[in-house]
């Protein structure tokens, strides 16, 4: 249980405020309800190459980490697909430096040729880190496109090509920026060793002054339903063979996100689990195999990823899935289900052990809605049925919802 | 009129206080710390084992015998184990590198009874089944085969080759290794390291005196004896010669860059100077790599510098991966930045941006009872204890930029580093 204060200032930023005094620390979390859903197709990967700007110089100042630094605080960011989220942690006595930085590069970027130029290409080098140069590094480049024809999930944060964010304009940029970057589209949480009078006082004096934007109503092409099987084989360099399939499914705040999520719980979470026991131990068609829910925003994905044993055949290993699945349809153990159950809340408990955690936990379930719904997690995921999971499983793992990428070794 | 362009008012912290763990000394003989605080009423277990890769006589056989310690028992099946600590929530880490290994029981505390009563019997009990050994060698042997078309892997092993040669410090394993693993070596080395060699057991979390006593009586009953190993008799690494060395990969879009040496490690005096060293060139993103390599001339997504410390000995290293085309540009820059910090003195400035960096840095990697566990273990293996941790604030707070330069020159000798690419032809 996170206890928690929750108020919103004149101009619409929300700002929440947990006090753990069992630290010397404090985390302050940011998130821009903006990602790379937000982008124009022909300009994707802005997102992030907007997350990697936020730290070239605001208005102000002419660099975020180094006074940072000097105040011994450490930060990071990442983007995704729904938003884009900046934290870091601080000495508790430092935590007037931290509103002085973030409320300066929410108020305004410095936005320089330089460090436009330079972040393109490390964010280049990022593409090729993550995406070129590892064996099965560009899956999901392949994945998204092949189950999403109309919405922008159809891209990846890092882009749809690079050449997008190489092509990257300081005008394009500031739009971006103008945009999205405004205080009544972002949430403030700071957890830690502070209270609530000092945060309501810091949040008044450095982020109040800072004007509402006039931010765009999200109106996203949805995806229709889909009524085909899709399948794309590719054969690569790789040295075995893996195979991806994606069904689409609810989004995170729908009602059964919890029965879809628990599905791929019971089906793949820890070593005790009906997928890794049959498919890796008992019948050693894969290595590993794993099913998770993307948990997007948007109407979602169900995942089912596995790593062939080499000498398999890609059709056995999918059978082999499949008359998994197809059992599942008809069949939850209520125990097996209790057991996964048993492993969230445990989860929770040791999630909450960290500031950090915890501030971008209570950010998160406020752009669902409300802050409150990270408490009540655990009773959530407790009220789903086997016959719920059952339903879900019906209603979404069929032939026609399912996308199938097999990623070949050309040896 | 709020003034945005000048900094609020920075305060260094009042002294850090760095918790004391408990020490029991078990019936079983076996030293147990405990670290209780924190907020949550969980419990984490660890078993610290003289069973690293240093004591084997057999490839591979020290990371089997840590990874397959839960995979059977004389009385339960790898599924049965699983499936008992799946349904209570809890889970085991294992690790095992050069030096240790260590088997973790993360636990809520309510759980704890059944909990610690399985890791008893994974513990005392491990029977290494023939099946679960060939799935390990399926599954490692694929992992690896991803492992070596990686360049940031390929630039590590060699790296370790050429610093270490033969001795354990500079092994990565081999695909044939997997080969030679069979049921009896893994249970004689079992039955000498795990069940006879126990360093120490460290318990963090939250616990009521109660739940204290009650783990207590539990683990005293555990049939373990224990050990402290002395690790300057064992063979030490044949002596250094400085290599450079291409590993070609010619599909490669970035190369990856290892250059460093051989140095001291965390019992040498200088050694805590020698880190706020290397966190000025590559330890954390303001570093002078990170600033020029990186946020200046775009040549990478990240660079870093450290300073490994092992029983034995220590290395010094800066990692990286470039685009192919820029990878002499980025190693020339390197080099320059080592000289640098050879021929120049750093910055008052800079140095104190550091300290202060060095002190949040130091906050937050013992904030919470795990992470304190850590840190706490990273000296415990070398007989230290926090005075250690007090003697390297007082080394932050005091260095002298002079002092630095002397460091560099002595640490940082550029001839005698060691350069492995691994990439395209460069």
């Amino acid at each position: 249980m996170i206890q928690f204060e929750k108020f919103k200032l004149d101009n619409g930023l929300t700002v929440i405020v947990h006090e753990d005094h069992s630290t010397p620390l404090v985390a302050v979390n940011i998130l821009y309800k903006v990602g790379a859903r937000d982008e124009d197709e022909n300009k994707t990967g802005f997102a992030h190459l907007f997350e990697h700007l936020m730290f070239g110089g605001s208005e102000n100042i002419p660099n975020y980490d180094d006074p940072l630094q000097r105040a011994g605080g450490e930060n990071n960011a990442f983007t995704n697909n729904d938003f884009t989220n900046y934290y870091l942690t601080i000495p508790a006595e430092n935590l007037e430096t931290a509103f002085w930085l973030e409320s300066d590069r929410m108020l305004n970027l410095a936005f320089s040729e330089k460090s436009l130029e330079v972040q393109r290409h490390v964010v280049v080098e990022e593409f090729k880190q993550r995406y070129l140069n590892q064996p099965y590094g560009d899956v999901w480049l392949l994945l998204r496109p092949l189950a999403y024809k109309i919405h922008p999930y159809k891209w990846s944060t890092i882009g749809k090509e690079i050449s997008h964010v190489e092509k990257a304009t300081l005008d394009d940029v500031k739009s971006f920026f103008k945009k999205y970057y405004a205080p009544n589209n972002a949430i403030l949480c700071v957890s830690g060793n502070c209270n609530l009078k000092q945060v309501k006082d810091l949040c008044d004096k450095w982020f109040a002054p800072i004007p509402a934007a006039d931010i765009p109503v999200r109106n996203l092409p949805q995806e229709p339903a889909q009524t085909q099987l899709r399948e794309l084989k590719v054969e690569k360099d790789v040295p075995y063979d893996q195979l991806y399939k994606t069904w689409h499914c609810c989004s995170r705040s729908d009602a059964d996100f919890y029965a879809t999520d628990l599905l791929s719980d019971v089906l793949s979470r820890g070593k005790s689990s009906i997928m890794y026991q049959q498919l890796v131990k008992e019948k050693k068609l894969f290595t590993d195999v794993g099913a998770y829910m993307l948990g997007e925003l948007d109407k979602s994905l169900i995942v089912v990823e596995g790593k062939l044993v080499k000498g398999i055949k890609i059709k056995d290993a999918e059978d082999g899935i499949a008359e998994v699945l197809e059992k599942i349809k008809s069949d939850v153990n209520p125990e097996d289900l209790q057991k996964v159950k048993n492993k969230i809340e445990s989860g929770l408990v040791f999630a909450e052990m960290n500031i950090a955690n915890k501030a971008l936990n209570l950010s998160y379930f406020e752009m669902l809605g409300d802050a409150q719904i990270a408490n009540q997690q655990a009773e959530l995921y407790n009220a789903v049925t086997p016959e719920n999971i059952i339903t879900i499983a019906k209603e979404i793992i069929t032939d026609q919802n399912c996308s199938t990428l097999y990623y070949c070794s050309k040896n | 009129m709020l003034i945005r362009n000048i900094s609020p008012l920075l305060q260094q912290p009042e002294k850090i206080i760095i918790p004391e763990p408990e020490k029991i000394i078990l019936k079983n003989g076996i030293p147990l710390y405990i670290i209780n605080q924190g907020t949550q009423e969980v419990c984490k277990i660890e078993f610290l084992f003289a069973g690293g890769s240093l004591f084997e006589s057999n490839p591979l056989v020290a990371a089997a015998v840590n990874e397959l310690i839960d995979e059977g028992t004389k009385n339960k099946s790898s599924a049965q184990i699983a499936e008992i600590f799946d349904y209570y929530g809890a889970y085991l880490q294992t690790e095992c590198t050069a030096d240790w290994a260590s088997v973790s029981l993360f636990s809520l505390n309510k759980f704890l009874d059944p909990t610690i009563q399985l890791l008893q019997e994974v513990i005392e009990e491990a029977s290494f089944p023939e099946n679960e050994l060939e799935t390990f060698i399926t599954q490692g042997k694929q992992r690896l085969s991803v492992s070596l078309e990686k360049v940031d892997y390929l630039a590590r092993k060699h790296f370790a080759k050429m610093l270490f040669g033969d001795h354990a410090y500079g092994y990565f394993k081999n695909l044939n290794d997997y080969d030679t693993l069979n049921q009896e070596k893994l249970s004689v080395f079992y039955q000498q390291f795990y069940k006879r060699e126990v360093k120490a057991i460290i318990i963090s979390g939250r616990f009521d005196k109660e739940d204290e006593n009650k783990l207590l009586t539990k683990l005293e009953l555990f049939d373990l004896k224990p050990a402290d190993p002395d690790f300057s008799k064992l063979p030490s690494p044949a002596p250094y010669l400085m290599q450079n060395v291409h590993i070609e990969k010619e599909d490669a879009v970035q190369n990856a860059i290892r250059i460093g040496c051989p140095t001291i490690n965390r019992l040498h005096p200088d050694y805590p100077k020698l880190t706020v060293l290397n966190t000025i060139l590559g330890g954390y993103f303001g570093s002078r790599l990170m600033s020029n390599i990186r946020e200046d001339k775009g040549y990478t997504y990240g660079i870093g510098s450290g300073v490994a410390s092992m029983q034995q000995i220590g290395y010094f290293y800066i990692a990286t991966e470039v685009g192919a085309d820029v990878c002499n540009d980025a190693v020339k820059e390197i080099y320059k930045e080592i000289e640098q910090l050879q021929q120049n003195l750093v910055p008052d400035d800079e140095l104190n941006l550091v300290r202060s960096y060095l002190f949040g840095s130091f906050q937050r990697s013992i904030d919470g009872p795990f992470a304190l566990a850590d840190r706490f273990k990273s000296i415990l293996t070398y007989g230290l204890d926090n005075e250690y941790f007090y003697r390297y604030l007082e080394c932050v707070r005091t260095i002298l930029p002079e002092d630095l330069r002397q460091l560099a020159e002595k640490y940082f000798t550029v001839s005698v580093m060691t350069q492995v690419t691994a990439g395209k032809e460069i």
